[in-house]
Formats: structure tokens, sequence, C-alpha cells
């Protein structure tokens, strides 16, 4: 009943060449392993969310994917071309934003954009037109005069995302860009990958937020340099065996103290206040919990069975993700 | 070749824009070179002149007042007073009062009328050996003329005429800086060191600055070359650095009246390739230094030490060790200052100064050519 995560890959499109298509990819910092044979397939016009926690090895690996490093072992192919022997051919195609605020601080917007531009070779009259487009649809069109550093969080990654877009590459490559940014410019950045899905533009984007994944075609799960799983979003969450149940309790740590040895509830976290269960298939229903939590003298104010999404899911694949259940 | 020009010049109009935003690196680069040419070249004085000097007159006759009045009269000493023994000229040197001190014993006067060999004992404090060394030269060169005139007097005073007796007159003459003003000398050398110390120092920090800011890896993702991104970067200090050269020779004619012998063009042609080895050397710096602060020292100490002390400009190349010597050959400023002294002193041109001008030509190729490789290095 339970499937191995690893056995659930994307299907490659097999006519098309594939946006990446990466074997064995490997790089290591001295000891440290940051990019562990990691194999890796998206086909054109997919939206793929890589998620895992901090230090997982998702920026080297989307550095790799860049050509910004070169790998150990392995290579990596992006659109046909490889990383390590014809990265000339793929930098043009690709757009890399890192997670670091890569502009020039001192210089404007448009300043910013028009060198970016004219380093990667568009010609003078598209740069105007495309920064202004770019600027519009981005509704940062006042702010071309100002220096990047006087712009907000949300701004200074809509105008990374501009920069990486002026040449109109393919595939973008984008490390983390709603790190520390508002919930609204969340949500406006993620219109913005909407559309760009929209227009068949590939995009492989790095993300801490298990909720962003739920907005992705595809998801990948990465943990000390490896992908532990991949899929789409309905996929990964068929992974979660049994139901889901939400407590919500006037105190939730003695709640979730109660039922976290029950026989039967495989997992049992603390979300904010409130608690979240796996109950495997056959095991306590609601009942059953609310029951166990009158025993232990615990008040409840409600027990609900929910829906898995991609939070309930990656807590569950991070305990058990070797496919140990 | 086009998309190559388009984006060499999109790099140097970006430094531009860098350095016209940030009024301390315009501080730092037009204002500060004139400051340190004029604090330079005040401080560091060679001439001696008005060295504080004390007489200690044990004879008291007007033979001997007329022997001390000589040296009133010169302006190399700056007569400041009588000490009566030599015990007090020793506590007058320990203090620093004075540096030379004139002492006539008893009995001067006596042996002048007597025709006898006339003794006078000239102290001279030797710590500051500079001044040391000149004020011996300048004594017996005064106490020599005295002697002349002393010998015409008393011949005269004989009957003899002196001017029938045949005489031997050494005359040394100065080139190329008759007055020896040490002003002349300084102020081109000047000129090379402070240019140097301006540029190494901006563009050691310029590619760290890209690799802190994020901005290197976008350049990775692009296909401007290495050779293109430190081309673009020289550019605009290119033509900072001849700013800062004309208003050094400007000020160099108009304050110190240092004379311009040469042939400017081929000193503004010389400047401009000089200006690219020590921007190429900050390159080098740039690629291998870890952090902006590491940046910063390693230039300080690169174009300080050595351009002060391996250019000829504080001492002789002839006079140092040969390993210095040799050490000299890898940095730019021997060769810069040879083609600035050489135009501003000797006059000279493209004729004699050629050879030099070749070397400084290969250097900043193989500066710039060993920056690009060494970044290139770093980032893969």
């Amino acid at each position: 009943m339970t499937p191995n995560p690893r056995d659930i890959t994307v299907p490659d499109a097999p006519a098309e060449t594939p946006a990446i298509d990466a074997r064995g990819l490997s790089l290591r910092f001295g000891e440290v392993v940051a990019v562990d044979a990691v194999d890796l397939h998206l086909a054109p016009g997919a939206v793929f969310g890589l998620l895992g926690p901090d230090g997982a090895g998702k920026s080297t690996l989307i550095r790799l994917l860049a050509s910004v490093l070169r790998p150990d072992a392995g290579d990596a192919e992006v659109f046909g071309h490889s990383v390590s022997t014809e990265p000339h051919l793929v930098t043009p195609r690709i757009g890399y934003m890192s997670q670091q605020f890569s502009m020039y601080p001192d210089l404007t917007v448009a300043e910013n954009l028009e060198f970016f531009g004219t380093l990667r070779g568009v010609a003078p009259d598209d740069r105007r037109t495309r920064a202004r487009e770019l600027l519009r649809s981005m509704g940062m069109t006042e702010f071309a005069g100002r220096q990047a550093q006087y712009l907000s969080g949300g701004m200074k990654q809509k105008l990374m995302l501009a920069a990486t877009l002026m040449h109109e590459p393919d595939l973008l490559l984008l490390d983390e860009p709603t790190t520390g940014v508002d919930p609204v410019s969340r949500r406006e950045f993620w219109r913005i990958i909407a559309s760009l899905h929209q227009r068949g533009k590939t995009v492989l984007v790095a993300t801490p937020y298990m909720d962003e994944a739920e907005r992705c075609t595809h998801v990948a799960f990465m943990d000390s340099g490896a992908i532990r799983t991949s899929g789409t979003p309905a996929q990964v969450k068929t992974l979660v065996p049994g139901t889901l149940y939400e407590i919500l309790a006037p105190d939730p740590r003695a709640a979730l103290a109660s039922i976290a040895e029950k026989p039967g509830v495989i997992s049992a976290h603390l979300y904010g206040e409130v608690v979240r269960a796996i109950a495997e298939t056959g095991g306590p229903n609601a009942a059953d919990l609310e029951a166990t939590l009158a025993q232990a003298g615990v008040a409840v104010d409600r027990v609900r069975e929910a829906r898995v999404d991609m939070e309930a899911a990656f807590a569950y694949l991070a305990e058990f993700g070797d496919g140990a259940s | 070749m086009t998309g190559r020009f388009t984006r060499i010049a999109a790099i140097a109009r970006k430094e531009f824009i860098h350095i016209a935003r940030d009024p301390r690196m315009l501080i730092a680069v037009l204002i500060l070179p004139a400051i340190q040419l004029v604090l330079f070249a005040y401080a560091i004085n060679y001439d001696v002149r008005n060295v504080p000097t004390t007489i200690v007159d044990q004879d008291r006759t007007p033979a001997s007042r007329a022997y001390v009045a000589t040296y009133r009269g010169s302006d190399f000493f700056d007569v400041r007073g009588e000490l009566p023994d030599v015990e007090a000229v020793d506590a007058a040197f320990r203090r620093g009062d004075v540096r030379i001190a004139v002492v006539v014993p008893p009995g001067f006067a006596r042996d002048v009328a007597a025709g006898k060999q006339a003794q006078v004992a000239v102290l001279i404090d030797g710590s500051d050996p500079n001044s040391a060394q000149i004020g011996s030269t300048f004594t017996r060169a005064l106490n020599t003329a005295y002697g002349q005139q002393l010998q015409a007097t008393w011949a005269d005073a004989q009957g003899v005429d002196m001017s029938s007796m045949g005489r031997l007159e050494p005359r040394v003459r100065t080139w190329y800086n008759p007055e020896r003003r040490s002003t002349d000398f300084l102020v081109p050398g000047l000129m090379v060191v402070i240019i140097m110390i301006v540029t190494t120092q901006q563009s050691a920090v310029t590619l760290v600055r890209e690799r802190d800011q994020g901005t290197y890896e976008q350049m990775l993702v692009s296909p401007l070359h290495r050779v293109e991104l430190m081309v673009g970067k020289l550019l605009p200090w290119t033509i900072l650095a001849f700013a800062d050269m004309v208003a050094i020779v400007l000020l160099s004619q108009l304050v110190f009246k240092v004379p311009v012998r040469g042939d400017l063009g081929f000193l503004g042609v010389s400047m401009a390739v000089f200006v690219f080895c020590s921007l190429g050397i900050g390159l080098i710096i740039s690629s291998v230094a870890p952090s902006m602060e590491s940046a910063n020292i390693a230039a300080l100490m690169i174009s300080f030490l050595p351009g002060f002390m391996l250019s000829g400009f504080a001492f002789p190349l002839d006079s140092i060790p040969v390993v210095l010597q040799w050490a000299s050959l890898l940095f730019p400023g021997r060769y810069m200052m040879e083609i600035a002294r050489g135009v501003f002193l000797k006059g000279v041109g493209w004729a004699e100064m050629y050879d030099q001008l070749v070397y400084l030509c290969i250097y900043a190729v193989a500066a710039i050519g060993l920056s690009a490789w060494l970044s290139g290095r770093r980032s893969r």
C-alpha cells in the first residue's frame, strides 16, 4: 500500500529535447557532498519546484545547472547541451536568479536592466522595449529611475527576475526568489511565474515554502545533497498513507503529547496552534482520537479530517522519506 | 566583434556610474592625489638650508668677528646667537637647538696675523646624515674661500702680486638640475608613485566587490569574456588617471615651478600604458583576494612599498642590493620613473626612452592577461 517514493519520476516527453537532463550530477566542497549523484529530468514547459531545508544543496544544484559551477562527476544537459563542456551554448537559453541580490545597488532599475540586457547581447531597441514592457507587467514602471538599493525586498526580487528575462531565456533557474519577501509580493511573484508558464517557459524554482509547491507542475524534495522524492504534487501527496486529522485544542501541546504514542498514529506534529496527525488506513478515526484525548483529560475544540497538502506530505517524507514506514 | 565592443562599453559606462555616484571615490581619485603631491613635495625635501648654527668665539678679536660674519652672511647657516664654551654646544646639540657649532679658539687673530695656520673647529651633529654631509662640505668650501681671501689680503699687505701666481680651481657643474633643487627631482617621481597608488588601490577592490554583490555570477552566465571585463573596467580608470596626471603636471608647473623640458605627448602615452600596468596589478590582487579588506591591504603594500623603494624614487636603483634590483624589475614604477624624470628634467622623448615604453607595454599585457587567467581559475 505504501509505494516507494523513489519509484515515481517525472515522465519525459520523449519527442522533445528535455529542458534539463541531469545524470549522476555531483559536486563536493572538501568533505561535504553538496550535490550527491542527482538525476533530474525536466520536460519543457514544466514549473518544477525544488523543495528542501536550508543546506540541502538546492543552491549548488541550481548553480551547476546554470554552469556557474562545474560538476565533479556526472553531467547535465540543458536543451541538449552539456553544462560542463558547452556552457556557452547553455547560458544564452537560461536565466539564472541567485538567492543573493545580484543587481548593482547604485545603479537605477532601468540602468541595471540596460546593463544586463547589453551583456546578454540584446539589441539596443529591444532592450528599451523589453525593459519597459517587463517593468509595466511587474507594476514597476514608476520605479525605473530609482537606485536598486532603495527598493523594497519584493521590488528587488522583481527587478532581478526582470533582469534575467531581458534576453528571453527558455529556462529560468530561480534560487529561492521569494525567501524573505512579504506575502503579497510572494503571491504577485507567483502570478508572474504562472504567466511565464503560460507562455511556454520552463521554470526550476527552489523554495523552502511548502505552500508554493502546490503551484508547481512538478516537485522534488531534496535533502543532504540528494533528491529524495519527485513527482507531481498529486503524486507526492498520494505517498502519504492513511488519513490526515487536524486537532484544534486550547492546549495543543498537551493534545499532541496524548495522541503521539497512540497505536495506529504514524506521525503527529504541531503546525502553529494546530495538531496534525496521520493515522494509518484502518487505524483510529476522528471519534477514536477524540475519545483518546478525553481519556487523557485534554480539552478539545474539534477534530476534523483534512486533505493531505504538500506541507503534510513533506513533513511525512522528511520523517520516513527513504520508503521506510 | 561588435558584440565584444558593446559589452566592453557597457562595463566602462557602468564603472563611470559607480564612480560618479560615490563621492568618497571621487575625492579619493581626483582630490587626494593633488593633496598627496603637495604634502609629499613639502615633507620630503632634501634641500638643506638655514641650518641652525651657533658660534663659540673664544678669541673675541676683530679678526675672529670678521671670520664669524661670513657664516652670518650665508643662507646655508642660520646663526642663532653665541655660546660660552664647548660644553654648552653639547647641551645645545642634545636639545636639538642647533646642528652646527663653529668654535674659534683663543689665539686665532694672532695666528692669522703671524701668517701661521689658524685653527677653527666646526662641530656637526651627525644624527641627520644628509644635512651633516652637506654641512661639512659647505663649511669646508666656506673656509677655503675665506682662507684664499686671507691669503690675498696678506699678500697684498706684503706687496706681492697674487694675480700672477698660477692657481688650480675646480669647477663642478650639475647638469639638468643646476641648482640641485630636490623638488625638481621629486615631483616627477611623485607623479608616478601617486598614480600607481591610486589606480592599484581602486582596481584591487573592484572584482572583489563584483563577487560580493553576486553580480559576478550574472557575468558568468553571459557571453562576456573575462578579458572584456578587465578592459572595460580599465578604461574609466585610465581616463581618471589621466586627469590626475594633468593636474599634477599643472601643479608642478604653477606651484613648484618644476620645468617640463621634454615631449609631453610621449609622457602621456607612457602614462596611459603605465596606468594599465598599475590597474593590472590591482586586478591581479582582486582576482585572488578573499575579501575587500585583504584586497585593500594587499594593494597598499604592493603599491606603496615597491612604489617608493623599488622604483628609484627614494634611492637610486644602482645603490640598492642586487636582489632588490632584480625585484624592482617586477614593478612597473621603475620604467615610468625613468620616463617621467627623463621628460621633466632631461627633456627627452621617443628616441631616448622608447625601450622603457616597450617594457611597460609588455608588462601591461602580461598583468592584464594574468589577472584574467587568475579570475577564471578561481570561479571555475
